[in-house]
């Protein structure tokens, strides 16, 4: 299965569009799906004319119902966002994207929400539309993150039953209000993949050590001793499980982007197998 | 102004250049081991605002710099400074009874060695002098601060004979005594007084001079026979601890030879102590250097491992 499957099999998809996978749900589109007896009330313009002359009796060509999928983005590009242990969790994020952007099909058109607004403002189709959307995500200069503008642009103009990712990490994710959240996720398809701590499995200091703030510049002098880094790295386990809690309570799908695999987010968020993007 | 050496100005000129090429270059150093981090509000609100090394760290640092600072200005200190002018004389019984066993060798013997050690131990600058008494008291050893010579006299002592005439001892010790500096009478005996002068008298008197006397009372509990006699070596302990008491000093009751080692070494010091200003800018420079030298080892040795 692939991600655009899985997005119009997913139970988070909004129910607008009728529902259903594309097998089950047969309509106008393009794509041919089978022949079978004409019924009536049939669009005589479906009927297949070679097969009924070889049949002998009426044919209709059954097409799958063709459905165009918006995939938009919000990405966090802040100073944050470039640490990592050994690759920045903005790379990570970056191949996130791609593969987002990279699973819309035929008309379906890809968004960046940026904080100046959606790019490209009309949502192009293909290949050429992800392009642009990813281009633009990536040309986003660094700077303060404000994931609730962001959501509220989204909410501005996405059009119902998009599917919304939103890639950040566990700060910013923390200053994201619930109510938005759950506003947007009843009428969005969406999907938060939330940027692991890098430092979650073993912060890598001993003794005093200086940290500076990648956001404000503060610098801070502290003594790192095993008491301080076995509470930090619970802390941060917790933040990162409650924060997965919270998204899921306000109705989103939710991945962890790991610095080593951006991709692996959007696997397990939604529970299709990681080689299915390679 | 006018410069001897004008050709130094480039020398001043390249080690300013140098100082501020190696400051640029210790910030760098410093940023490039700072390690970035994300959100230092969770960072405080995990391991809690007080952070008792680091202040501990600053402090030592604020500590050591303010000390070298303090020392440039070399500062004095009003101190307890130790004076070595104090003058003690021992007083060894000689009488018979210093012949007893009880402590081993003998009494008398014990009592040398005690001398001689406490002797040994006194601080340079202090004067000693050793008096001997038995029915009478005589100078083995007049005041001096060559402690080799006093205890080359202690083996002029005579042997164990006679009666005990504490009083004459006490009166001759003060006689040799100054009237200045500390002084000390240190009365090594075993016996009850039974000739000479009246020593309650001779200690008031000496402690009205300002002269302690310390009395060791020396031999076992039950005491024992004076060699060739049948009379018991006895001491009266009430007598020699009124005598101490009379003039300030301290009694002590010894059974043994190091009892009697560790009771000389205890008794008769008189080394003062003179409030004076002393300079202790090399002292404070020295910890102030200390302090910044831990602290820099502890930011820097003990900094995090990339």
């Amino acid at each position: 299965m692939t991600l655009r499957e899985a997005l119009l099999r997913g139970r988070h998809r909004p129910r607008l569009f009728g529902g259903g996978s594309p097998t089950s749900s047969r309509g106008d589109g393009y794509e041919f799906a089978q022949l079978r007896g004409y019924v009536a009330g049939d669009d005589t313009r479906r009927i297949d004319w070679a097969a009924t002359a070889r049949s002998g009796v009426l044919q209709t060509r059954v097409m799958l119902e063709d459905i165009a999928l918006v995939f938009a983005a919000i990405c966090d590009r802040s100073r944050s966002m470039s640490l990592g242990r050994r690759r920045a969790l903005a790379e990570a994020a970056d191949d996130a994207i791609a593969a987002w952007f990279g699973a819309g099909s035929g008309e379906d058109r890809a968004i960046a929400i940026l904080a100046h607004g959606p790019v490209p403002e009309r949502a192009r189709a293909g290949r050429e539309g992800a392009a642009l959307a990813r281009e633009a995500l990536r040309g986003e200069p660094e700077g303060a993150f404000d994931p609730n503008a962001l959501l509220d642009i989204a909410g501005a103009t996405l059009p119902r039953g998009a599917a919304l990712l939103v890639v950040t990490d566990a700060s910013a994710a923390e200053r994201c209000d619930d109510v938005r959240l759950a506003e947007i996720a009843r009428r969005f398809d969406g999907t938060f993949c939330l940027a692991r701590d890098p430092w979650l499995e073993d912060f890598p200091l001993h003794g005093f050590a200086k940290l500076v703030d990648v956001e404000s510049g503060e610098r801070l002098l502290r003594w790192f001793g095993r008491r301080e880094r076995d509470a930090y790295r619970r802390a941060s386990i917790e933040r990162e499980e409650g924060l997965l809690r919270r998204l899921r309570r306000c109705g989103w799908r939710t991945g962890i982007l790991d610095e080593s695999d951006g991709v692996g987010a959007l696997a397990e968020a939604f529970g299709i197998p990681r080689g299915a993007f390679d | 102004m006018t410069l001897g050496s004008p050709a130094f100005l480039l020398v001043a000129a390249l080690l300013v250049a140098f100082g501020i090429w190696s400051l640029e270059r210790a910030r760098r150093v410093r940023d490039a081991r700072d390690l970035a981090y994300s959100d230092l509000a969770f960072l405080r609100r995990t391991l809690g605002e007080r952070d008792l090394p680091s202040a501990l760290l600053r402090a030592v640092w604020i500590v050591g710099l303010a000390l070298a600072g303090i020392a440039l200005a070399r500062p004095h200190l009003m101190l307890p400074v130790p004076i070595h002018d104090g003058a003690v004389v021992l007083c060894i019984d000689t009488s018979g009874s210093m012949a007893s066993t009880d402590i081993v060798p003998t009494r008398a013997l014990a009592a040398r060695a005690a001398a001689t050690r406490f002797i040994q131990e006194m601080a340079s600058g202090e004067r000693v002098a050793v008096v001997a008494f038995s029915g009478a008291a005589s100078v083995v050893q007049p005041l001096t601060a060559r402690h080799s010579t006093a205890i080359a006299a202690l083996d002029t002592l005579p042997a164990p004979n006679g009666p005990t005439a504490i009083g004459d001892a006490l009166a001759l010790a003060g006689s040799l005594l100054g009237q200045r500096g500390p002084r000390t009478v240190v009365l090594v005996t075993d016996g009850v007084n039974n000739t000479g002068i009246d020593p309650f008298a001779a200690a008031s008197s000496l402690g009205e001079r300002g002269i302690k006397v310390d009395t060791v009372g020396i031999g076992t509990n039950s005491g024992s026979l004076i060699p060739g006699t049948s009379e018991a070596a006895g001491i009266d302990e009430a007598a020699l601890r009124a005598y101490a008491r009379a003039s300030g000093g301290r009694f002590v009751r010894v059974e043994n030879a190091s009892e009697l080692r560790g009771a000389l070494g205890a008794l008769g010091r008189v080394t003062s102590f003179e409030r004076k200003s002393v300079d202790v800018s090399l002292g404070t420079a020295f910890v102030g250097a200390l302090l910044l030298a831990l602290a820099a080892l502890a930011a820097l040795g003990l900094g995090r491992v990339p």
